[in-house]
């Protein structure tokens, strides 16, 4: 083995620079080569910083990028002729929102965008002020500024379950207040049909004062004394109507429109920890009981439906096994935010508890960190080993919305968070924030995205509101390239030469490792002059076997400050780690459907079944001469002998008829023989007892009919005086 | 919003009615008259559709027809003459959880109330009018009303009516928002049953024309087309009315008729002989003036009392102001 392979070689084995020819990565401020064109952050119109709209829930986004709301605004203003002036302005106010916002500068849109203006151009400039001024006049929304830090995530969810719980409180508000009113008038209702409710004194007081000299309210209570009213509330109802009215008076989950939760008077449903959360929940069981069954016994009362017979023992064991899921979703969720860093087993298994009972609860464990060694040693990482505990447990439950994401990709996961926070049961949001601290100069969002990129976090949801099973339920085609291993995107460069090149470089688990410092050790740079042949890029070297003396060293491409390329040789352990990174992406691919090894096992079957079949049809004598098609059968004796039946038969003339549904009710027959004609339960007339009249009657009931459905029939009494004119004038209606 | 364990509970113990149920004293009306089968068909709706009889509302103007509430076990309204559609909106605007019902006659709805009549069809309620056009002043004893036919001698036209009759649906049909058209004959009581049924479940105003014999005043008129099923002209429609098997062995002349079509409606509603006998025009999607006026907020007592003190001061002579010459404000 050739010396230079030897000192590689041995790098990467043992992790030890043994040799002139490596150099140490720390201090050299190199990053992965493809993170080359996202240097300065702020000079790219991306997904963040958002806007957390104020007044959301009205018909308008909760949450928008920045980008998003400048390029709405630049469309209302944008004219023909001023269109670039505009447009420039704009974006350079964009740009120095951003640059301010990644300054660590909070505030809102509108605030922010003040101190922008000031940076770029001196204010006397009249355009400039011109498109300032028209900007401002076209944003149709102000809010928070957030950018993609450690605080994100949790202000972002915190902000979309706050606009839910509003729209939730604001609909039960409506509710309640409507049956307390409903109910309030019932009693108001009782009181005035009351004796005191007449008294002259109570007469007085509804009155008013302004002309009170001019009525006698005692002669007036007398006069309405005497006319006592037939009903009155019972007092049983009575009671029950007023106990309702306090008890929905009194509740403390839903503030009115113009409170918050803050002044202590209403519940607060925001929790730091699951203990916490699940302590006050227990707590407010027995009031959220009694506030449903309040609700559901007024709505009774209120459509005047409720029967003590009936309903009193219904409503004593009431919710014993728990609420119906669509009353208990009419109450506010919890929103619990754990720091999954600081997790411990207890609070974890608290977590769990909360999951598995189902309770209305919407947890957010953040993890600033995903690559702190494990605990139990070997020199293993623990790739956010509890969160994805946590995120997996709760899957094989089966019926809890679990969605994981790193914060860059949370602004694209909006509609999924919100259908997390309305799906009716718990939901858990695991997120990497990327504000590790351990990542030199890389802003959060590069880490987080890069966690995705490399597999090390992936985002994946699973819903299940969607569907019976976990093709309609799971969902992970948010990540880049979903289908392959790791992301393969384009490179461009200039060489030696100055000519321009291109190579297809896949971003790795170990791109992902080389941007934290604390794992520098696993990275030797190699100087140009020592570049070999046997340096292969990581991706290839991952293929490959991992025991033995390799005759090749994994090798990854990374930029300096300057953009200078460098080629970086890995050691052994980061490869280790790669593997297993790309071993649970791997199991991910396979709940979500990619490269499904249940299903490619039934496809090889199912092929070679067929192929087999091909072959057997193949091999087979050749085609038998056409068969004649079968002699035509008798079709036509068939059909003679199948006639259709003979005409369902007429009713015998003999018989009184009444086509009965053609009756329209309009009493001629009725009131000629109310005995002999009856109607029917749709009030249509039938000949109910022929012998309850004469044939006198049948005729005459025929001829009278409207509409002629009334059909004599022959008389039944052969002495009837007068049959033979009878029989003449009934012969037109038989 | 109802809560679950209530929508169940009521569900549970639904109250079934029957046609009794709905029936209250004998109809005064002539016996062989076709208000009776109008009556029929109506409670046979409220039964079919379990409508609790306190939720339930018939508002009449004055005529023969408009004697129906008295014969509805239901709240009702018997109203001024032509004045039956607005105490209807008023009843609707105040109260849109009742099911409202509007039976009113030829000379009440097409002339002393036509101009009630033609912004009942604009504003849209949610309501079903029922119009018994039987061609005739009937409670007054047989004089001429706007749809009586040309040359129909009455004893206000002795010498036979000068004008050509007024078309209830076509003036309907022209008239904007219109929401659900149909005519129904008193004689054939299966689509008359039907297409009241598909009124009542409309949402908008249904507009139902029911041609109806006067056995009294007018016993010839419609005689021709109550004996021959040629002179009905069934539409039908797999969005609308279904004609029974053995209905359409009598009646032979039947057209498919989209109640969607607007000028196919106008066209086919202009006919009289054939009689177009079925829906002629519906569209669930115009909007309803009680959901566009309905205010925010519940009706509180204080609230009320708020808003009559509002609308009183404008008109409040304030004693002191008055005194110092100040304009009230």
């Amino acid at each position: 083995m050739e010396a230079g392979l030897q000192a590689h070689v041995a790098f990467h084995l043992t992790g030890k620079t043994q040799s002139d020819g490596l150099e140490a990565i720390t201090g050299l401020d190199l990053r992965p080569a493809l993170f080359a064109g996202y240097r300065d952050l702020t000079r790219l119109r991306y997904d963040f910083p958002l806007v957390l709209a104020q007044g959301a829930g009205e018909g308008r986004a909760p949450v928008q990028s920045l980008s998003a709301v400048i390029d709405g605004a630049l469309r209302k203003i944008v004219q023909a002729g001023e269109a670039d002036r505009l447009t420039k302005h704009a974006l350079r106010l964009e740009r120095e929102i951003r640059v301010l916002v990644a300054a660590g500068v909070a505030g809102s849109l509108s605030s922010l965008l003040d101190k922008a203006a000031w940076r770029p151009m001196a204010q006397a400039d009249v355009l400039f002020r011109d498109s300032l001024a028209r900007l401002r006049a076209a944003l149709e929304l102000d809010g928070e500024i957030v950018d993609c830090d450690k605080a994100m995530p949790a202000r972002l969810l915190a902000h979309l379950w706050r606009a839910m719980q509003r729209r939730k409180a604001r609909a039960a508000r409506a509710d309640i207040d409507r049956l307390v009113l409903r109910l309030s008038d019932i009693l108001k209702a009782d009181l005035v049909r009351s004796e005191a409710g007449r008294s002259a004194a109570s007469l007085k007081a509804a009155f008013g004062a302004a002309h009170e000299h001019a009525f006698d309210f005692d002669a007036m209570s007398r006069l309405l004394q005497k006319a006592a009213p037939a009903d009155t509330l019972s007092d049983s109802r009575r009671r029950r109507i007023r106990r309702l009215v306090a008890t929905l008076q009194a509740q403390k989950f839903f503030p009115p429109p113009d409170r918050t939760t803050a002044d202590g008077e209403f519940y607060a449903f925001a929790f730091d920890s699951a203990a916490g959360a699940l302590d006050a929940y227990r707590e407010r069981l027995p009031s959220m009981m009694d506030l449903a069954k309040a609700m559901a016994i007024a709505e009774l009362e209120a459509a005047g439906a409720y029967k003590e017979e009936r309903h009193d023992a219904f409503f004593a064991d009431f919710a014993t096994n728990g609420l119906d899921p669509r009353d208990a979703a009419l109450f506010p969720d919890y929103l619990v935010r754990v720091d999954g860093g600081v997790m411990s087993a207890g609070d974890g298994a608290r977590l769990m508890d909360i999951l598995t009972a189902g309770l209305p609860m919407k947890v957010l464990v953040e993890i600033d960190d995903i690559l702190e060694p494990s605990a139990a040693g070997g020199g293993q990482l623990v790739l956010g080993a509890r969160s994805r505990q946590l995120a997996s447990s709760a899957m094989a439950q089966g019926d809890i919305y679990v969605l994981q994401s790193p914060s860059s990709n949370l602004f694209r996961f909006r509609e999924r968070i919100e259908a997390g926070l309305e799906y009716r049961g718990p939901a858990l949001f695991s997120v990497f924030s990327g504000a590790t601290g351990e990542a030199g100069g890389l802003p959060p969002y590069l880490v987080a995205a890069a966690a995705l990129e490399a597999r090390a976090f992936p985002a994946f949801v699973y819903d299940p509101a969607l569907g019976g099973d976990w093709a309609s339920r799971f969902y992970l085609q948010d990540n880049p390239q979903a289908e392959l291993d790791w992301p393969v995107q384009s490179l461009g460069f200039e060489d030696e030469a100055h000519q321009r090149g291109a190579e297809r470089l896949a971003f790795t688990m170990v791109d992902f490792l080389v941007c934290d410092r604390r794992y520098a050790a696993s990275f030797a740079r190699v100087p140009r002059a020592r570049w070999n042949g046997h340096m292969v890029p990581v991706e290839a070297s991952l293929g490959e076997g991992a025991e033995g003396a390799p005759e090749t060293v994994p090798c990854l491409l990374m930029v300096d400050g300057d953009n200078r390329l460098h080629k970086v040789i890995v050691d052994r352990r980061a490869m280790r780690e790669a593997r297993r990174c790309r071993e649970m992406w791997r199991s991910l691919q396979e709940l979500g459907g990619i490269h499904n090894s249940h299903a490619q096992r039934l496809l090889t079957q199912e092929r070679k079944a067929w192929e087999e079949q091909l072959r057997r049809t193949a091999s087979a004598s050749p085609a038998p001469a056409v068969e004649a098609p079968p002699p035509p059968a008798s079709v036509a004796a068939a059909a003679a002998a199948t006639e259709l039946p003979e005409a369902a038969s007429e009713r015998k003339s003999e018989e009184a008829y009444i086509e009965t549904p053609r009756c329209t009710s309009c009493n001629e027959c009725i009131a000629i023989n109310d005995k002999m004609f009856g109607y029917n339960r749709d009030k249509q007339a039938f000949i109910a007892d022929v012998a309850a009249g004469t044939y006198r009657q049948l005729v005459e009931a025929a001829e009278g009919c409207q509409v002629s459905i009334i059909h004599p029939g022959k008389p039944r009494n052969p002495d009837e005086p007068g049959l033979e004119e009878l029989i003449k004038r009934a012969e037109p209606f038989l | 919003m109802t809560s679950a364990a209530t929508e169940c509970l009521l569900r549970m113990y639904d109250e079934h009615h029957e046609l009794e149920d709905y029936q209250s004293g004998v109809p005064r009306w002539c016996t062989g008259c076709g208000d009776n089968a109008i009556l029929a068909a109506v409670q046979r709706l409220c039964r079919d559709e379990d409508l609790r009889p306190e939720k339930t509302v018939f508002v009449s103007g004055i005529g023969c027809s408009s004697r129906f509430p008295h014969y509805m076990k239901t709240y009702g309204f018997h109203g001024i003459h032509g004045r039956a559609l607005p105490v209807a909106e008023g009843i609707k605007m105040a109260r849109p959880d009742l099911n409202v019902f509007v039976n009113t006659g030829d000379g009440d709805c097409c002339s002393i109330g036509a101009a009630h009549w033609i912004h009942a069809i604009r504003y849209n309620m949610n309501m079903t009018v029922m119009l018994h056009d039987n061609q005739i002043y009937g409670l007054t004893k047989m004089q001429a009303s706007p749809t009586s036919p040309k040359g129909l001698k009455s004893n206000t036209t002795p010498r036979g009516a000068y004008l050509e009759a007024l078309n209830p649906l076509t003036v309907t049909l022209g008239v904007q928002n219109v929401s659900f058209v149909a005519q129904a004959v008193d004689w054939i009581p299966e689509v008359m049953y039907d297409i009241i049924s598909a009124a009542f479940h409309h949402k908008g105003l249904s507009f139902v024309r029911i041609v109806q014999r006067c056995p009294e005043w007018l016993p010839k008129l419609l005689e021709p087309w109550l004996h021959d099923p040629e002179k009905v002209l069934l539409l039908e429609h797999e969005d609308a009315i279904r004609i029974s098997p053995s209905l359409a062995q009598v009646y032979k002349n039947r057209r498919r008729h989209d109640p969607s079509d607007l000028d196919r409606a106008r066209e086919t509603a202009s006919g009289f002989d054939p009689i177009p006998v079925g829906i002629l025009y519906r569209n669930p999607r115009v909007p309803c003036y009680e959901e566009l006026r309905t205010a925010a907020g519940l009706r509180s007592t204080e609230r009320i009392r708020k808003g009559l003190e509002a609308e009183f001061d404008k008109f409040t002579v304030w004693p002191q102001q008055a005194a110092e010459g100040a304009p009230a404000e």
